[in-house]
């Protein structure tokens, strides 16, 4: 049935009922229980995807190996990261994979595309979450290309904690161009650090926020954290 | 989630002083906790309203326990009449029982109308049945606004028994707060206090009879029809029992099955003294259904003109077309004028009524209505109604009128009427501006002429209120 399965993925595009694929869905399910069978399936998606298979079977592909894949498919998922067309649906699977492989390959990404494919690897940075991703997102806060900064400054937010938002306050201090990505991205790891109880820490940031020369809404923001940082203490 | 290390802790620190002054720095030293109360009671003076608001959500949602919320009700006096207002609400909202004492205390002593009102409110939230007495006695309050705030906590305490302790204190107290508990025991839906409220149906007191009955309006239920009916029988004619006629028919339309509801009520009726029981044939007709048709059609039909009367009255206020032909039939072969009268003038009304009918079927009502008609007076109702029926045909029919003098006026004002509808006046533009034409004509009536020439221009108008 597998088999049969990874037959039809050859020929799988836009419109092929996905019930032909249905023992791909079944070991997925299955390799979830069963380190052999998770083992065999991703070496048979790995495969699938250096073959010439169309665009929406790599998408499915790469949506599989979201579920059940290893550092061992980063490579391949990475090769797809310059693919206009399958970039989208690599990076999902990479934000997803454990592991310091599919952190690299981002962070290779990062640094290397351009353009719109570039930015998606910074948002996945983001996505993917943990503090590897700041080194590498340090300093593309710095970039010429203010989209690329602005990506940097937002995945720093998201990814949060005192180390992201150290290279964050770094930033405002140094820039002379728009200080509010930083800030907007700075209000999120106070808002990281005080879900993880770190009120001391999301106090000072709030804190920093909150004086006058700040917008309005930013001192709006701050003061809520503020709140927030007292009524948890 | 990432720990703090000491280093990046300082970092944070100092950053935060040397990118954006060093003016928090002092605050910033402290424990946080310390500083939620101070924090809060700034805010609560801030000119801005976000900022006012982002603290009395802290108050409302965060830093739970009696200890905090007593430390914020310890800034009411420290605070302006609209401060201490917002903070009374919020510490409502908290939910706290802790903020009672100073509620309290603000209630007794603020002469802010304002306050009071917050504090009477945020007593509801608080639940708490010893301040029952106070809130019921504020229902008369000289302040409207602390009346509706009394009202509203009363509608809004918590507590499985305060349903039926509003219910207790209704039945002694005085009359103009007797409505208002009703009134309030309504709101809350108290089912289960239906006696007292059937007890206030039969009240001396007009007032208390009317807010009896709009409550068993929304909270009746149809197995407490025939003390419902008892009640009916109590309001004054006119306005009151217009009023009780129409909760009553609420409370039975709560029987979906057209059948049942007739049995229901006629079953109602059989344990009311017949000799009361005619007058409660108007509110048979708004219930309406089958049912009832045959029930009220033997009474409109039989040998007692005083009976027949009101079977006739109860027909006319049928909520539907149905009993249509029974009254043509009354209409046909009554041999009293004023029964004719009666039956002819019932005959147009439930024909014009805009039910599941379409507009053509009214029409053709309003056409045979003009055959049957044999006066004037007669004519000029069929007339009149046929502005119930949205279509160019009605204008079509009541337009030869406007060449008979005895019809003229009445034939303008429907013409009129029947204009107004953009979706019959529009697609027959060129008709409808040549009758309007002969309306401005003809009319007498100022405000016909304006709508006409409205008309004509694509213009709407509105109904002055």
């Amino acid at each position: 049935m597998l088999n049969q399965a990874f037959e039809a993925l050859k020929k799988f595009d836009f419109g092929t009922p996905l019930s032909e694929l249905q023992a791909i869905e079944d070991a997925v399910v299955a390799a979830h229980k069963d380190t052999a069978v998770r083992g065999d399936l991703e070496a048979r998606l790995i495969a699938a995807l250096a073959t010439d298979i169309s665009r929406d079977a790599k998408d499915y592909v790469c949506r599989k190996l979201a579920l059940i894949g290893s550092g061992a498919a980063v490579p391949s998922l990475a090769a797809l990261l310059s693919s206009e067309s399958n970039a989208h649906l690599a990076r999902h699977a990479l934000e997803r994979i454990p592991g310091p492989e599919a952190d690299a390959a981002l962070a290779t990404a990062a640094n290397s595309l351009r353009g719109k494919l570039k930015l998606g690897a910074i948002a996945s940075m983001g996505a993917r979450g943990g503090v590897a991703g700041v080194a590498a997102l340090a300093p593309l806060l710095h970039d010429a290309d203010v989209a690329v900064a602005r990506a940097a400054a937002l995945s720093l937010g998201m990814l949060g904690g005192s180390d992201a938002a150290a290279v964050l306050q770094s930033a405002i201090r140094s820039t002379n161009g728009a200080k509010a990505p930083l800030i907007d991205a700075l209000l999120g790891c106070a808002e990281s650090l005080l879900r993880a109880n770190q009120t001391d820490a999301a106090t000072a940031i709030y804190q920093s926020l909150a004086g006058d020369q700040q917008s309005r809404l930013i001192r709006l923001a701050a003061t809520r954290g503020l709140l927030a940082c007292a009524a948890k203490a | 989630m990432l720990r703090c290390s000491g280093w990046m802790a300082s970092f944070l620190l100092l950053a935060a002083v040397s990118i954006f002054g060093n003016d928090q720095q002092g605050a910033a030293a402290k424990r946080p906790g310390e500083q939620l109360v101070p924090r809060i009671f700034e805010l609560l003076g801030h000119p801005d309203r976000e900022f006012r608001a982002a603290a009395l959500e802290t108050i409302r949602t965060a830093a739970r326990g009696a200890a905090q919320t007593e430390a914020f009700a310890a800034q009411l006096p420290k605070l302006d009449d609209a401060g201490q207002a917002a903070l009374i609400i919020a510490l409502g909202d908290r939910g706290d029982a802790a903020a009672r004492p100073a509620i309290l205390e603000r209630l007794g002593n603020s002469k802010d109308e304002s306050v009071r009102s917050a504090a009477l409110l945020a007593l509801g939230e608080l639940s708490d049945l010893a301040d029952l007495p106070r809130l019921i006695r504020e229902l008369t309050s000289n302040s409207a606004a602390e009346q509706q705030a009394a009202r509203t906590a009363l509608v809004r305490m918590r507590g499985e028994s305060v349903a039926g302790k509003i219910a207790a204190e209704s039945m002694n107290a005085a009359s103009n707060v007797r409505g208002r508990l009703i009134d309030v025991l309504a709101a809350r839906r108290a089912t289960k206090e239906s006696a007292a409220i059937l007890a206030a149906a039969g009240d001396e007191d007009a007032q208390v009879r009317t807010s009896a009955m709009n409550a068993l309006g929304q909270i009746g239920r149809p197995e407490q029809l025939p003390a419902l009916l008892a009640g009916v029988l109590k309001a004054a004619k006119g306005g009151e029992r217009d009023n009780a006629e129409r909760n009553i028919a609420e409370v039975c339309k709560r029987i979906e099955n057209e059948d049942q509801r007739g049995e229901a009520l006629i079953q109602a009726l059989g344990t009311i003294d017949p000799e009361k029981r005619d007058e409660l044939m108007s509110l048979v007709g708004r219930v309406g259904g089958k049912r009832l048709i045959r029930f009220v059609a033997d009474i409109a039909t039989g040998t007692d003109a005083a009976r027949r009367a009101f079977g006739i009255d109860a027909l006319g206020k049928w909520p539907d077309a149905s009993p249509a032909d029974t009254l043509l039939e009354i209409a046909g072969k009554a041999s009293d004028s004023a029964e004719r009268r009666q039956a002819f003038q019932a005959f147009v009304k439930v024909s014009a009524i805009r039910d599941n009918r379409n507009d053509q079927q009214r029409l053709e009502r309003m056409k045979q209505a003009m055959t049957e008609a044999r006066s004037n007076e007669e004519k000029i109702a069929v007339i009149q109604r046929t502005r119930t029926a949205y279509d160019v045909e009605s204008m079509r029919f009541v337009r030869p009128y406007l060449e008979q003098p005895e019809f003229r006026q009445m034939a303008c004002e429907t013409i009129v009427e029947l204009a107004h509808h953009r979706q019959v006046r529009e697609p027959h533009k060129t008709e409808f501006d040549a009758v309007l034409d002969k309306v401005i004509q003809l009319t007498k009536d100022d405000e016909h002429i304006e709508r006409a020439n409205r008309y004509k221009r694509g213009q709407t108008w509105e109904r002055k209120k």
